[in-house]
């Protein structure tokens, strides 16, 4: 009798969890299947900590790995000599597809593909960025991205600088835009505008990861600057 | 419903002055701690990688703890004949199972509301600003180990073996956080036969896939919908696997 009330008991609870999952299943957030993930000699790492439950404990990972592969080269994904960032993008959307709302990394790759010297490759970071809208939507900096490569791609350095210029200040823009932003300055012979910005970055801890180029930066411009003078007077 | 508490207290105290219960407990304060080293790798989203390391440790070590206590829980008292001086009072074999699994997971939930409650304030003390629920996050990776140590406990009934118990639970706690990718595939599977296995095994095994608040944190805070059946399923999914756990513990003769 008690055997038949405790399977009958079982019954109900497993009926009624089964009955929860599908909305629970519904309304829960849904993550890009792992086969979605670009293939890498760090896959393993990601599909261990995804099936143990550690999904974004492995997009912060994926992110640190990123960074490094950006500053000095990770040794599992070295680049062709003369060929730099070559695995930028496959590193950016592993971060982003194991965490689509990884706001920072869609932009931290657009920007590097999108603007830094050498690398040149605004189609790959419009690529990153569309999928940021499609994944991580309601971010404007996306489109602001695209916006600023679009110019970027048509020549008009005037009007893609003039747009950077008007999100300087916003919240949402990376010290790395910053940086990207005092870049193209310096790039265009604007040292005092390039030098202005590295020194209210170095005012600013939310520029803290920028802090030690803007310490390198700063002697150089004023450098130019002064070799400059003499030539005008 | 006296029967109950009286074992869930012994069971609590029991586990409380166990060094196992206590070196875990640590262990998790020092990972919780190393999140904070490891988080300055990543430049402007410490706070962020500390959140989630933090969890993520929080989370790993409730999971071992209750799936190491809670195989242990019936068998060892069975072995060492403990079980059958409890069963000559009058105690119902139903209370003290029930008893006895909820004194092991109020120990491990008291262990990682000290781990979470440590990590929350290392959090603040770094400036980070509570964007989501800490709270919620928390009580999903709690409903997570109790819905573990209910399938680990109804595991070590029906195998009556340590090992295999263990072994079997964590690869259900694997295959829970696949149910996700059951279905993805099980919708691009051409053959009928394949699909209704992927579906139904995604149904079976506990849906960890989509009860995971803690990997969509960042993501936003989910709707009250989404709340409500995450709680119904945790407590009818325990609820089952205890059920099935008094079917066993019924049939097995002392």
């Amino acid at each position: 009798m008690r055997t038949t009330r405790a399977l009958a008991a079982a019954a109900f609870a497993a009926a009624l969890s089964l009955g929860a999952d599908l909305p629970m299943s519904r309304a829960a957030r849904v993550f890009p299947s792992l086969s979605e993930l670009p293939q890498t000699p760090l896959s393993f790492q990601d599909v261990s900590l995804v099936s143990t439950g550690f999904r974004a404990a492995a997009a912060d990972l994926a992110w640190v790995q990123l960074l490094q592969y950006a500053a000095e080269g990770l040794p599992e994904l070295a680049d062709p000599p003369g060929h730099g960032y070559v695995h930028l993008k496959d590193l950016t959307l592993r971060v982003t597809r194991l965490d689509p709302s990884f706001h920072r990394a869609y932009l931290f790759g657009a920007g590097i593909l999108g603007w830094f010297r050498g690398v040149d490759a605004p189609d790959q970071a419009v690529e990153i960025l569309e999928e940021g809208r499609r994944l991580d939507p309601g971010q404007k900096m996306y489109d602001l991205y695209i916006a600023a490569l679009a110019y970027k791609k048509a020549g008009d350095y005037q009007r893609m600088i003039r747009l950077l210029d008007s999100i300087y200040d916003d919240p949402q823009t990376s010290p790395q835009l910053r940086a990207i932003l005092a870049n193209i300055h310096k790039s265009r012979g604007e040292y005092e505008l390039a030098l202005r910005i590295w020194e209210d970055m170095l005012d600013h801890e939310r520029d803290a990861s920028e802090h030690a180029r803007a310490r390198l930066q700063i002697p150089e411009l004023k450098r130019l600057i002064r070799e400059r003078r003499p030539r005008r007077q | 419903m006296e029967t109950i508490k009286a074992v869930f207290d012994y069971t609590l105290r029991e586990h409380v002055r166990h060094k196992v219960w206590l070196s875990s407990a640590l262990f998790g304060l020092v990972l919780v701690t190393g999140g904070l080293v490891t988080s300055a790798l990543a430049q402007g989203e410490r706070a962020r990688m500390m959140l989630d390391l933090g969890l993520a440790a929080n989370e790993a070590i409730g999971l071992v703890s209750v799936v190491f206590l809670t195989v242990h829980l019936i068998l060892q008292e069975i072995e060492t004949r403990a079980v059958f001086l409890i069963l000559t009072h009058p105690v119902r074999r139903s209370d003290y199972l029930l008893g006895r699994f909820l004194g092991t997971l109020a120990a491990v939930g008291l262990g990682m509301a000290a781990m979470g409650l440590f990590h929350w304030g290392l959090l603040k003390i770094a400036g980070w600003s509570d964007e989501g629920s800490y709270a919620l996050a928390w009580f999903c990776s709690f409903g997570k180990v109790a819905v573990m140590g209910a399938l680990s406990l109804l595991l070590s009934l029906a195998l009556t073996s340590e090992a295999a118990a263990m072994s079997f639970a964590s690869f259900l706690w694997i295959l829970g956080h696949f149910t996700s990718e059951m279905r993805f595939l099980a919708e691009r599977s051409a053959s009928v036969f394949a699909r209704a296995a992927l579906t139904t095994v995604s149904h079976v095994v506990p849906d960890f896939a989509h009860f995971n608040y803690r990997d969509a944190w960042h993501a936003g805070p989910p709707g009250a919908r989404w709340i409500a059946a995450a709680a119904i399923y945790a407590l009818a999914y325990c609820a089952a696997c205890l059920a099935l756990s008094v079917q066993f513990f019924e049939q097995k003769e002392f």
